[in-house]
């Protein structure tokens, strides 16, 4: 989406940029529309009360009008919490945590990973599990001292079998 | 007797065992008994999930599989596991393409996902299989004159008609084991809101506020202790407590529900790891 000038048609304000649409494709993104701009999400968001970096409402108007670029190389759709307090309360029943999963994923499609998630993937994909190098003897004597086994057992043949699947690429950001 | 298998999910078995051990022990005191589910992997929550929908439908279906295997419902302890797992078997009992994929996958190594096994976050168990009435039979040493508050954790309460935990607005399981046990649940400004934990990757200063808030505003109530349901809640709600944005205020105890539950059953501190807590929460603990 390019800047507006004076000979341009006003800008179509109903939601209905090709990017509101390929969201509304992708499994997740299916209530876009249904959004009516009122702000009970940005007023409900614990992210916005503590930054004035993101605003809930915000982010969907952007993908209603169609600044597909701008979104998908931002870090606004990875700050939601996913806490879904502004969904109890959205009146029209938006689901904005599935909306911003659904761009997400896009976002990765195209490379756009932020690195703490892009490690955390790295890891899990490796060891199957996050905490591997966080499990130390330490852990394992609490462990034993509690009664619990100390032998977590966790799988990692699986997760690189999805790695070859689904990620061969990786993201490129 | 019944009998779950259990889904730790990667943190509990790390850095909260005393949680994991509580379950076990005050779940045993009911005739509950859990099995460990080995050969596991983590259900893909927050970093998988939000990259790629089918290999998060295929980490957690395994799961579900693998209970399934066992021929036993499933227990999850952690927000995040009980989240994902909730919301992968809801999608794969309505989407049949997604579930022929995961499948597919499953198949060769000689699991398959059919949709047989339940999921159910502790809270669940609490309420629909050992039940208010018997919990409060069970109490032989009632708590006198302590105020806790009741957090329940985003993933575990939401969205309510997935999850089917508790009243997704106006969440009362915690809060109802509360005054069973004999203490005062005590409500305070915005006790459905996140602990702040989610957000710790992408901006650890603003999740730290977020967490710091619920603390001063259950601080305001004159609380003696707060009483989680999920592992990251409970870690994050004590994390914010130090360190110097946290200041020298009184550290409030936070306490897994089957460690608060766990000595009015008459339930020794050390079999519930009470040893293992950062803020110690004895004086709440001993308050008979």
């Amino acid at each position: 989406m390019t800047e507006q000038t004076k000979s341009d048609p006003p800008i179509n304000h109903a939601p209905s940029s090709s990017f509101a649409k390929e969201i509304e494709q992708e499994p997740g993104g299916e209530g876009i529309m249904q959004c009516i701009q009122c702000g009970m999400c940005t007023a409900s968001c614990m992210v916005a009360s503590m930054t004035e970096r993101y605003r809930p409402r915000k982010l969907i108007q952007k993908i209603l009008l169609g600044k597909r670029e701008e979104v998908l190389n931002s870090e606004l759709p990875w700050l939601c919490m996913t806490c879904r307090l502004c969904e109890e309360r959205c009146q029209e029943d938006v689901d904005l945590s599935e909306i911003f999963t659904a761009v997400r994923e896009i976002a990765a499609r195209e490379g756009h990973i932020p690195h703490v998630f892009q490690n955390t993937i790295d890891k899990v994909l490796e060891d199957g599990w996050l905490l591997n190098d966080a499990y130390t003897d330490f852990e394992e004597d609490d462990r034993s001292d509690l009664g619990l086994d100390p032998d977590l057992g966790w799988n990692n043949k699986f997760v690189k079998k999805l790695k070859k699947k689904y990620f061969k690429e990786g993201g490129k950001k | 007797m019944k009998e779950f298998v259990l889904y730790t999910g990667c943190t509990t078995p790390v850095r909260l065992p005393a949680y994991e051990r509580a379950v076990e022990v005050v779940l045993e005191k009911f005739g509950i008994h859990l099995s460990t589910m080995k050969d596991a992997n983590c259900c893909g929550a927050q970093y998988i999930e939000s990259v790629n929908r089918v290999a998060f439908a295929a980490m957690s279906g395994r799961i579900l599989a693998i209970a399934e295997s066992m021929d036993m419902d499933i227990l999850a302890i952690c927000g995040a596991c009980s989240g994902s797992l909730k919301h992968v078997k809801h999608d794969l009992d309505h989407n049949e393409e997604l579930r022929d994929e995961v499948n597919t996958i499953l198949e060769e190594e000689g699991l398959k996902y059919t949709g047989t096994v339940d999921v159910k976050h502790l809270l669940q168990i609490f309420r629909e299989d050992i039940g208010y009435d018997a919990i409060k039979t069970a109490v032989v040493n009632p708590y006198k004159d302590i105020r806790l508050a009741a957090h329940y954790g985003c993933h575990v309460t939401r969205p309510e008609e997935i999850v089917q935990v508790d009243d997704a607005e106006n969440p009362t399981i915690i809060d109802r084991i509360i005054e069973v046990a004999g203490g005062t649940a005590v409500d305070y400004t915005g006790k459905t809101r996140c602990c702040g934990g989610p957000l710790l990757a992408m901006d650890e200063e603003v999740g730290n506020a977020i967490g710091r808030d619920k603390i001063e505003n259950i601080r305001k109530e004159n609380v003696d202790g707060i009483v989680t349901a999920c592992v990251f809640c409970d870690i994050q709600l004590t994390q914010v407590q130090f360190g110097p944005e946290a200041g020298d205020k009184p550290k409030i105890p936070v306490i897994t529900l089957p460690q608060f539950l766990g000595p009015a059953l008459g339930i020794d501190f050390e079999s519930l790891g009470i040893y293992l807590n950062k803020i110690n929460p004895a004086p709440v603990l001993e308050a008979h």
